[in-house]
């Protein structure tokens, strides 16, 4: 490891502990951020300190966790996906109908399917049509907001396969509810395919550098599809279990699960210009959210004031995270 | 060098010295413009002509020295400043507002003659921007166009009719810096060029970068040669020829040493790479050649030659109007990187931040990814991290990189380390054919040398080296063959036997 630096001249005095050191600050801070709030709550109301709340926690950040760690993928590479709380609402709907008509595995498969439809043109947009993320997926927003208004007409899909309720809120594995498996394991295997398969790598290179990528011989366009279509169907899968979870297709709560997902990736330490960070940071990201989502609520903040909260600290940590040197300028 | 005023210099430069990161790019300049005199600076690149115009137009703070416009001590590092004492800069890459009209671009930032309580008289605007070009006879750009749908040259008149627009607001006349203001004209708009510059001069000081002789000597009465960031001489332009002043900004001997000829071997006999009439229209016409194994083909030419587009060609990067590039026998499809790469062939970018290196990532990774598959696990699916590893360590170690480990974030490197690293991309993966488009660029002398030692070393294993170089004693040094481009074209190809190297301004001669 120790290579010995005798320089001609230049070259930087590189000293290798320091270093390695500085890269696990923000998981340090993190660390201590969690922490710090779980005393603070604990200390407003000693009932946030409880199993309960804590199985609570994980049960309400299931969800969010599936659609942070979809979002992740988009940010990884540089891009965004606004539309990922339309599209979590869209698949809720669909699974709604579907499961009375095709069964659990029948309402769970189409939700997938229709988020991977809508990766699949936010991608497309993108690629072939060079439409910037943002706006593509803006637009996709509103307009998977309208699809939802038509097949719902504004008011929650009941549906009546009480068993597809049991499935998503039973458990198979030690206690957990199967949607926090389900989370957690997605969380698993996408930290394991970013960090240690082709598919993941070539995400954090186009987002790093997208002309060293296509230099490298990365085929930049069709794996710039690839994260929006599984950011897509993640998200379906994120509605199938939300509709599990509630008992119903709910054509409202999209944009708060827009706005949670994407303080969680940012909080977590994925830049929004891409090429750092990536799923298992995200793990954290939501943690730090739920928590501070849960404790505001169990300590009776106001919903107004949650979301105050909530948008300050997505902006604090985006000036944080942000690498200033990659840009020239700010628009 | 008395500290008087003195009236009939425009501008005076005395003893500025500035270096980056330790590195001198300009050291103890002088020389002085005179009134309406046009002054050449000519130097090869790196030899300091743009810090020397930065440190002029304001943008550059020199490490020391002093300067003086119109006999006044001017002070460093404020645009604005020197924009009011009437320095004015004509860029390569062109400083004008492509969505608004010209007349708004010529009075950017000096609108405030024209404002009444805030709001612009659009009208006066425009009347004085015609006054403007009617004055310096451009007639063929309308003031109420947009910038962005007039032709490169046009939009050049406008920068310059800024310049002088400028004059109209401060009441000082202008000293125009113009950066390399033929490379992208048609022989026939430079030549309006010229024609105008001749007219301007009554109004005004000039300062000519070029790289072309035939510009310097077609328009400059003082020529200021660079070498290194010093300057060598102030020659009146009467008083010397192109190839005078062409030995004294190229002048030093070849080192046959620092470019390791005495390592140059004969390559073999079988062709690896061959080229057959590719054409990029308009940049390359036609263009064919082969590299054998353990061959180091080196194109000269000088900026827009158009030898960058045919190493981005050859690499995958630009697609191709026609023609084909074959690797043992195999064609290789137009525009595909993917391809080319899956062939064989490596690109070492000039551009290294941009295009070689991932500086946030590690260099692990940066070294194994476009060799991702050979670092996978027995599935095939999964990157083994004992293989990526070793990989990496192997070739850090053989390339000699000075860092920590393969962990090190690459950025945090020197310049000569990163270029080893976008070698070892190209070496862990293993290939046939490199690339290289100005691999010693922005190299201080003892990485560059570690490179071409490296480059001898590719060579010498048999891989065919494609070198792209604006570095004439770079390019003769390291190449076994080299051919000169010329707006698109190969106008001469020589043989470059160790001992046995062409001279510089044989090769000049082919490239203006």
């Amino acid at each position: 490891m120790s290579t010995t630096t005798v320089s001609t001249g230049t070259s930087k005095r590189l000293t290798s502990r320091p270093q390695a050191l500085r890269a696990y600050y923000p998981i340090l801070a993190q660390f201590t951020a969690v922490i710090i709030l779980i005393a603070f709550f604990a200390i407003q109301n000693p009932l946030f300190f409880s199993l309960t709340n804590f199985q609570n926690i994980g049960m309400q950040s299931s969800v969010l966790l599936l659609v942070a760690l979809a979002g992740t993928l988009v940010i990884m590479i540089g891009s965004i996906d606004l539309s990922v709380g339309a599209t979590v609402v869209l698949a809720t709907l669909i699974t709604a109908i579907a499961v009375d008509i095709y069964g659990s595995a029948g309402g769970i498969a189409l939700a997938v399917l229709t988020g991977a439809i809508v990766g699949l043109v936010n991608g497309g947009l993108l690629v072939y049509l060079k439409v910037p993320s943002f706006l593509a997926t803006l637009g996709m927003m509103s307009v998977l907001g309208g699809i939802a208004g038509h097949i719902s007409g504004g008011i929650a899909i009941v549906y009546q396969n009480w068993g597809y309720t049991d499935l998503v809120n039973g458990s198979f594995l030690m206690g957990l509810p199967n949607v926090a498996t389900v989370a957690l394991l997605s969380a698993v295997v996408l930290a394991f395919v970013s960090l240690r398969t082709k598919f993941g790598r070539y995400l954090y290179a186009i987002g790093g550098g997208e002309v060293v990528a296509s230099n490298s011989g990365v085929p930049i366009n069709r794996f710039k599809i690839w994260a929006f279509v599984v950011c897509g169907a993640l998200c379906g899968l994120a509605g199938a279990l939300l509709a599990g979870q509630v008992g119903a297709g709910t054509p409202a709560a999209g944009s708060a699960i827009l706005l949670n997902s994407i303080a969680a990736i940012v909080m977590g330490g994925t830049a929004l210009s891409g090429g750092v960070g990536g799923p298992h940071r995200t793990i954290l990201g939501v943690l730090l959210i739920a928590i501070l989502s849960n404790g505001m609520d169990v300590t009776e903040v106001g919903g107004f004031t949650q979301e105050i909260v909530k948008g300050l600290v997505i902006i604090i940590a985006v000036a944080l995270t942000t690498d200033r040197k990659k840009y020239q300028f700010i628009k | 060098m008395s500290s008087t005023a003195n009236t009939a210099l425009a501008l005076e430069l005395d003893g500025i010295s500035k270096a980056y990161n330790g590195i001198p790019a300009v050291q103890n300049i002088c020389f002085k413009l005179k009134k309406h005199h046009v002054l050449g600076l000519v130097g090869e690149n790196g030899a300091g002509k743009s810090t020397i115009l930065g440190v002029i137009n304001g943008v550059v703070s020199p490490d020391a020295g002093h300067m003086r416009i119109y006999g006044k001590a001017a002070t460093f590092g404020h645009p604005d400043e020197a924009a009011r004492h009437g320095v004015a800069t004509v860029f390569q890459e062109q400083g004008l507002v492509p969505q608004l009209p010209v007349y708004e671009n010529m009075f950017l930032g000096r609108e405030n003659k024209f404002s009444v309580g805030g709001v612009l008289r659009r009208r006066s605007m425009i009347a004085e921007a015609q006054a403007v070009l009617d004055e310096l006879q451009i007639d063929n750009v309308d003031p109420c166009a947009v910038t962005g749908d007039l032709s490169f040259g046009q939009r050049q008149l406008v920068e310059i009719a800024k310049a002088f627009a400028l004059a109209r607001v401060y009441p000082v006349e202008p000293i125009i810096l113009l950066d390399e203001p033929t490379s992208a004209l048609s022989e026939k708009e430079a030549g309006k060029l010229f024609d105008g510059i001749q007219h301007w001069r009554t109004k005004a000081s000039i300062i000519i970068v070029s790289h072309s002789m035939a510009d310097i000597f077609r328009c400059c009465d003082d020529i200021v040669a660079l070498k290194d960031g010093r300057g060598v001489a102030q020659l009146d332009a009467k008083d010397t020829s192109p190839d005078k002043l062409h030995e004294l900004i190229v002048g030093r001997k070849r080192e046959e040493e620092y470019y390791k000829e005495f390592r140059q071997r004969k390559p073999g006999e079988r062709v690896v790479l061959s080229i057959q009439r590719i054409r990029k229209d308009p940049v390359v016409s036609e263009i064919s050649f082969d590299v054998r194994e353990g061959e180091i083909v080196g194109f000269a030419g000088v900026l827009g030659a158009g030898k960058a587009v045919v190493a981005s060609m050859v690499a995958g990067l630009t697609p191709r109007d026609g023609g084909e590039v074959m690797i043992e026998g195999k064609p290789i499809a137009s525009g595909s990187s993917f391809q080319a790469i899956s062939q064989g062939i490596g690109y070492v970018p000039a551009e290294r931040n941009l295009a070689g290196i991932i500086g946030a990532h590690t260099l692990e990774w940066n070294l194994t990814l476009p060799g991702l598959s050979r670092v996978m696990g027995r599935s095939g699916m999964v990157i083994s991290a004992r293989k990526s590893a070793e990989v990496t360590n192997h070739w850090l170690k053989r390339l000699k990189v000075r860092a920590p480990g393969g962990g090190t974030i690459a950025r945090n490197l020197s310049g000569g380390n990163q270029q080893k690293v976008v070698f070892a991309k190209w070496l862990a993966r293993g290939v046939k054919v490199l690339v290289l488009d100005e691999p010693g660029r922005g190299l201080d002398v003892g990485a560059k040398e570690e490179i071409y030692e490296l480059i001898r070393d590719i060579a010498s294993e048999g891989t065919a080296v494609l070198l792209i170089s604006d570095n004439l004693p770079e390019l003769i040094g390291l190449s076994n063959r080299i051919l000169v481009m010329r707006k698109g074209q190969v106008t001469a190809e020589f043989q470059a036997d160790a001992g046995a190297k062409p001279a510089e301004s044989a090769i000049v001669k082919h490239m203006i």
